[in-house]
């Protein structure tokens, strides 16, 4: 790295996946990278060492992947099913299936559970700790209103996002019904939905630039709280174009958070102060996912078109991985009013 | 010989006579001749007598040698007649027999010395010295009699006896010790060789000095030890493992791996004869097995925790009990974790407190009958209230007569409230003494909210006393003034009633948290304000809000409001911003619920970036341009637009090092129609699923 100075964009890794990136997410223990990707793989990847370290193959598009703990995960598949990976022995079974593609997935440490959400507008859980087959392994499946989009979670509490922008927000503990159901704060269809790391609320972006940031209290002093700003838009002859927000990743130790574009942008916010804090040189596509690594140190990046324009040619898919300044993440202070006014 | 000397002489004679010789040197010469002749005889005589001498001799040495061997051989000595015959005759008999006695002796010597070869390399072995260059072996000639010879040759059996004895123990020894090693998974050669390195099956001559002999039983006891060792170590784990099982319900396949470990719990020492059975990878298996297990007995216990304390709060919420806090917190799985708890003892812990609670629930059953009931009825009271406040209840509208028959039912219901809190209250007394404890209702003292609620109800019935005073009071001015001027006003249009708010149907009862403000100073303003409080202590501790009045909003509730919340709000919104007149707007940046006042504005302002959005959409997409813009507006605002999220202009944030979000209002191009029928995402369209759900939607 002395020789010559990285790339702006980070360092690229190697044997990157053939086909769209649907997520990337970096282990809670390590810097190992798993990636789930439309050309039928799960990736793992030693994002330290740019090195590929499994790679299991599905009968349909990933469309989304997690880990489980350091030595195995779960994916996602278009094909209905639900999967858990083990790396070391580079084997893998069938969790369970859902009726339609499987859109999200999320493992809960708190619980031990498994969180699934697809298209076939319902969600389910399941416990990976017993022995496989779908009627062991299914805990519940919860009816949603529309076809699910975004998940997220933090401690016991899951957000869901669907078509038709509803969210419903669960608590783990009693999933029989929504504790809370809402409606987007956005008019146009969700994109990406993720909890703030300390539990009170959850950022939303959606198709058309947008992030609203939400808050879980219900009191109006909470509500007031709420917000919503523009990003990821260009001005070209006077007219804005307005790209879809792909993915939103909170920074593990900040709170502060990155937003990915369609137009290939990666900005860095600060949520509390309604700052932006950083923008990143400008990557050859779409940004399909980001993820931060545990320490917030690294930053990963999926470079790859995401079909918002329909079948055509476009730039290679990618995943660069970016040591994070903490100049970029730390949030700044507001500025101090002034004693003398 | 005479003739000889006697011619001699005379010759001699003749000469003399012839040379004239005189007497006298006649005499002389023979003198001299006869002396001559004399030493000549003396010599032969003395030669003659030292070789007898040496005769004598040698037969002597012959003899002694002859009686030295057979004394050496154990022989009776033979006995030789000295007086046979002359000397060398004597000899000739004696060298004879000399010689056999030798060629005896040297048999007999070769004999002893094979015998103390074999002899001295047995105890050599035996010794543990298995070189085979051997020390000479001198043989004692002084005694080689036959007796010695057999002494030397039992001596020769015994240590022969005495060698197979060694090597059968030291062959039963290594069976043994190759046994246990098969036992342990040991390396058996490697284990011998450290005792010897000639028990190798190798080589040929092993070593049975008692140094191996020890060597090996010690290692073989050494051995025996581990095994013992190993064996109780795998039978210990055998059992927990077992236990684990039959705890676990583990599926056979995943016990049949284990089989050879658990057949081990009831078996002796001797009995484990299996190769490989107690090796330390069988072992370390095992181990593994049972740590796994035990993981997995954790987890499951962890999970049963959870379960329970499901059941426990489930069992609270159901008798409207309160969780004990302070035991929630302590079975935490953390706890747990930490290994601060043990995990079946949280388990009793939480069966017990389960079984209090249920003995709890159960106690408190009939008084929760009661409770609910009461409940019910206040809730049926209220409601009366509000109906009898409605102008227009006789109105024969939809639903009026099932209106007026739950409003007799109601009456019926409300008359019987005073007795039902009676007996609720004696019960709740004797329930309390009983128990020393307050009946708690999710934590509220249930006495004091019947306290609360009777007290409100007495107020209620004064003011109503009151009100019926006025009216008399009124009545009667009334009356006079007829009596003055002979007309009656129509008693409808007491200001009492003028002041307070159209309650038209259900839906605008509950406001939203919006229209807040304006409804409790609505409600301040009237009278009947009081019959919204008498709410309060039956519905109070619900968790949603949603269902608003005055200052104790967060408290009222509205139980039947959880499950269609969303709804009810926009649309209770939409009636209070109708209600008081103006839209309420965000501006961008400033809390949603935050105000402003200016609708014409902002729709002036809508309708124009719509123009220029349909503009945009036209140009740069290819739409179904079939809405106009201001349609396209209105569907968008009744179906996906929430009212609160209408943006706005925004004042200039101050420049800071890093820019600010921008939150200003433009007009966008979205690259999504928003005017489709059914929104897809890209991954939907991209997996051809929106293809299939349109084809099947055709199909249906």
């Amino acid at each position: 790295m002395a020789s010559a100075p990285p790339p702006s964009t980070g360092r690229e890794l190697l044997s990157p996946p053939t086909d769209g990136i649907s997520n990337l997410r970096f282990s809670n223990h390590s810097d190992h990278l798993l990636v789930s990707s439309w050309d039928k793989s799960v990736r793992l990847y030693d994002a330290t060492a740019n090195a590929l370290r499994g790679e299991f193959m599905h009968g349909g598009a990933v469309l989304d992947c997690c880990f489980h703990d350091d030595t195995s995960g779960f994916s996602a598949s278009a094909d209905h099913t639900v999967r858990r990976l083990v790396f070391n022995y580079n084997r893998e079974d069938v969790l369970g299936r859902h009726d339609g593609p499987v859109r999200c997935i999320e493992y809960s440490y708190a619980t031990g559970q498994v969180i699934t959400g697809s298209w076939d507008k319902t969600l389910k859980c399941w416990d990976p700790r017993s022995s496989s087959g779908q009627d062991r392994s299914l805990v519940g499946t919860y009816t949603q209103p529309e076809r699910v989009y975004s998940m997220s979670l933090v401690g016991n509490r899951l957000v869901v996002a669907t078509a038709g922008r509803h969210v419903n927000v669960y608590d783990l503990r009693n999933m029989s019904q929504p504790e809370q159901r809402r409606e987007s704060s956005l008019k146009y269809q969700t994109r990406c939905v993720r909890c703030y790391p300390n539990g009170t609320g959850y950022a939303l972006s959606s198709v058309e630039g947008r992030v609203a940031m939400e808050f879980f209290d219900l009191s109006e002093t909470g509500q007031s709280k709420k917000y919503a700003f523009k990003c990821h838009r260009k001005s070209e002859a006077g007219r804005d174009i307005v790209y879809p927000v792909n993915a939103i990743a909170f920074h593990p130790i900040y709170g502060t958070f990155a937003t990915g574009g369609c137009d290939g942008y990666v900005n860095v916010w600060d949520g509390n102060n309604k700052k932006r804090l950083y923008q990143y040189t400008k990557y050859p596509t779409s940004i399909a996912a980001l993820s931060f690594s545990r320490d917030g140190r690294l930053l990963a990046v999926a470079s790859s078109y995401t079909y918002e324009e329909g079948d055509k040619t476009h730039e290679p898919d990618a995943i660069f991985v970016r040591s994070v300044n903490e100049v970029e993440v730390k949030p700044k202070p507001k500025m101090l009013p002034n004693p003398a006014s | 010989m005479e003739t000889t000397c006697g011619s001699l002489l005379l010759e001699l004679q003749k000469i003399w006579d012839e040379v004239g010789e005189a007497d006298n040197d006649r005499d002389i010469m023979l003198f001299e001749l006869e002396q001559e002749c004399l030493d000549a005889y003396r010599r032969k005589v003395d030669h003659a007598n030292r070789s007898r001498a040496q005769l004598r001799q040698t037969v002597a040495d012959a003899e002694a040698q002859l009686a030295d061997i057979s004394a050496a051989l154990g022989d009776r000595p033979t006995h030789i007649k000295k007086s046979s015959g002359s000397l060398k005759q004597e000899l000739e008999t004696i060298m004879p027999q000399l010689e056999d006695m030798r060629e005896k002796r040297n048999e007999r010597m070769s004999q002893f010395s094979e015998v103390l070869k074999q002899i001295n390399s047995i105890s050599m072995e035996l010794a543990g010295s298995t070189e085979t260059s051997f020390v000479e072996i001198s043989v004692d000639e002084s005694d080689l009699s036959i007796k010695k010879l057999d002494d030397l040759r039992t001596q020769l059996l015994l240590l022969q006896k005495e060698k197979d004895e060694r090597i059968n123990q030291l062959l039963h020894l290594l069976n043994i010790a190759n046994a246990l090693c098969l036992v342990l998974g040991m390396d058996f050669k490697s284990t011998i060789c450290s005792v010897h390195p000639s028990l190798d099956n190798t080589c040929e001559r092993k070593s049975i000095s008692a140094d191996t002999i020890q060597g090996l039983s010690t290692i073989i006891s050494r051995l025996k030890n581990v095994k013992l060792q190993r064996m109780q170590r795998l039978q210990d784990l055998a059992m927990t493992m077992v236990e684990l099982w039959t705890l676990m319900d583990t599926p056979v396949e995943e016990q049949q791996m284990f089989q050879n470990v658990t057949l081990t719990i009831a078996a002796a020492e001797n009995e484990l004869t299996e190769p490989n059975s107690l090796s330390l990878e069988i072992i370390n298996d095992a181990e593994a097995e049972v740590l796994r297990l035990q993981e997995m007995k954790t987890s499951k216990i962890k999970e049963v925790l959870l379960k329970k304390r499901l059941i426990l709060e489930e069992i609270c919420l159901g008798s409207h009990m309160v969780v004990e806090g302070q035991s929630i917190k302590d079975l935490s799985i953390e706890s747990i974790e930490s290994g601060a708890i043990s995990a079946s003892y949280l388990l009793e812990e939480l069966e017990a407190q389960i079984s209090k609670v249920k003995e709890e629930a159960f106690s408190r059953k009939e008084i929760l009958e009661k409770v609910h009931k009461w409940l019910v009825a206040c809730e049926e009271e209220c409601w009366l209230e509000e109906y009898n406040r409605d102008d227009n209840r006789y109105n024969a509208g939809r639903g009026a007569h099932l209106m007026l028959k739950r409003a007799e039912k109601a009456r019926v219901l409300v008359n019987k409230i005073p007795g039902m809190v009676d007996t609720l209250k004696s019960k709740l007394k004797a329930w309390e003494k009983e128990r020393n404890t307050e009946f708690l209702y999710d934590g509220v003292g249930l006495i004091s909210m019947i306290d609360q609620y009777t007290e409100i109800k007495r107020l209620k019935e004064q003011e109503r006393q009151i009100q019926k005073d006025h009216k008399k009071l009124q009545g009667q001015l009334m009356a006079e003034q007829e009596a003055i001027y002979g007309s009656k006003p129509s008693p409808s249009k007491s200001g009492a009633k003028s002041l307070r708010p159209s309650t038209g149907g259900a839906a605008s009862k509950r406001f939203s948290l919006g229209g807040a403000a304006l409804q409790t100073a609505l409600d301040k303003a009237t009278p009947s304000s009081r019959s919204l409080h008498k709410k309060n202590p039956v519905t109070r501790q619900t968790l949603n809000s949603n269902h608003h009045h005055t200052g104790l909003a967060a408290l009222s509730s509205g139980k039947k409001n959880v499950h269609n919340g969303a709804v009810k709000q926009h649309s209770s919104n939409a009636s209070v911003s109708h209600h008081s007149g103006s839209a309420r707007l965000r501006k961008a940046l400033s809390p949603l619920s935050s105000l402003c006042s200016n609708v014409i504005l902002q729709q002036e302002e809508q309708n124009m970036k719509n123009a220029v959005l349909q503009d945009a959409e036209s140009g740069g997409y290819k739409t179904p341009a079939a809405a106009t813009p201001t349609k396209r507006y209105y569907s968008a605002n009744d179906e996906n637009r929430t009212p609160k999220t209408m943006p706005i202009p925004v004042p200039a944030t101050p420049p800071t090092a890093s820019s600010a979000m921008r939150t200003a209002k433009t007009p966008f191009t979205p690259s999504v129609h928003a005017s489709e029928q059914i929104e897809y995402s890209f991954e939907e369209r991209r997996a051809g699923f929106a293809v299939a759900r349109t084809l099947s939607l055709v199909d249906v």
